[in-house]
């Protein structure tokens, strides 16, 4: 009887393009929009992970593999496994509904994603988050 | 290991409550639309029939953990839910939204 599909919450993809990837809520329409007449969510998910970082490497080898590579979508709640973890990052001043509309406002979006997701990366915190689901 | 065997009194009684809440209460059938009661928040108990796919099952279990709902593992296959719940057709799973007038809430979530 908690709502649990909140801002902050990570969920993984279950369906489309980035199905099997990990992403945090941003955004909730629990009663959807004209648009969209069912529940629904503005997710910012990682679309290619970071690779796994060794003692060894070097630090321009350490920041090559610690790229992420971010997506942001609308997805239905039918199409998402919420999980028991979140991530406190704040994403939204970056991410909004109308960076999906035009190309450009979405590119900087996507910029920021990628900048934030990555320096949590660095901090070594939510690991979970940023490693690859393997099925 | 404790009430191994569930007697034949408690699971008439379940039976019983169960009858009252179709009823009495308000219900949904099947797995697509528990999972859309726990979402929302609606969903106030959950029963789970014994022959549910156990991945389902944990899914069911997984949302339910993190709604805080409580699940009930009846004791008797999609068959028997279907028929206790009045309907005949197979239940796998339901959610109680509304209890009406009985008090399977207050009673149930003592299993698991």
């Amino acid at each position: 009887m908690v709502k649990f599909l909140k801002p902050n919450k990570a969920v993984i993809v279950l369906q489309g393009r980035y199905a099997g990837k990990k992403a945090v809520i941003v955004r909730t329409f629990d009663d959807g929009t004209r648009e969209k007449p069912y529940g629904h969510c503005l997710v910012a998910g990682i679309k290619k992970y970071p690779s796994k970082v060794i003692k060894k490497d070097s630090a321009k080898k350490t920041a090559k593999k610690s790229r992420v590579k971010a997506f942001v979508k609308l997805v239905n709640y039918q199409h998402l496994m919420p999980t028991r973890y979140t991530l406190d990052v704040d994403l939204k001043d970056a991410v909004s509904v109308d960076v999906l509309q035009a190309k450009d406002k979405k590119v900087t979006a996507l910029k920021e994603t990628k900048k934030r997701f990555e320096e949590r990366f660095k901090t070594g915190k939510n690991r979970w988050f940023f490693t690859k689901l393997r099925f | 290991m404790v009430a191994a065997k569930k007697t034949k009194k408690t699971h008439e009684s379940i039976n019983n409550r169960l009858a009252l809440v179709m009823k009495s209460g308000k219900y949904t059938l099947g797995y697509k639309t528990v999972l859309k009661s726990l979402r929302s928040s609606k969903g106030k108990l959950i029963i789970i029939a014994n022959n549910c796919p156990p991945l389902r099952k944990s899914e069911i279990e997984y949302y339910a953990m993190l709604a805080k709902v409580g699940v009930h593992h009846y004791n008797g296959n999609n068959v028997d839910l279907g028929t206790a719940c009045g309907k005949y057709y197979r239940v796998c799973c339901l959610s109680i939204v509304d209890p009406g007038d009985s008090d399977i809430i207050k009673t149930m979530p003592t299993d698991q």
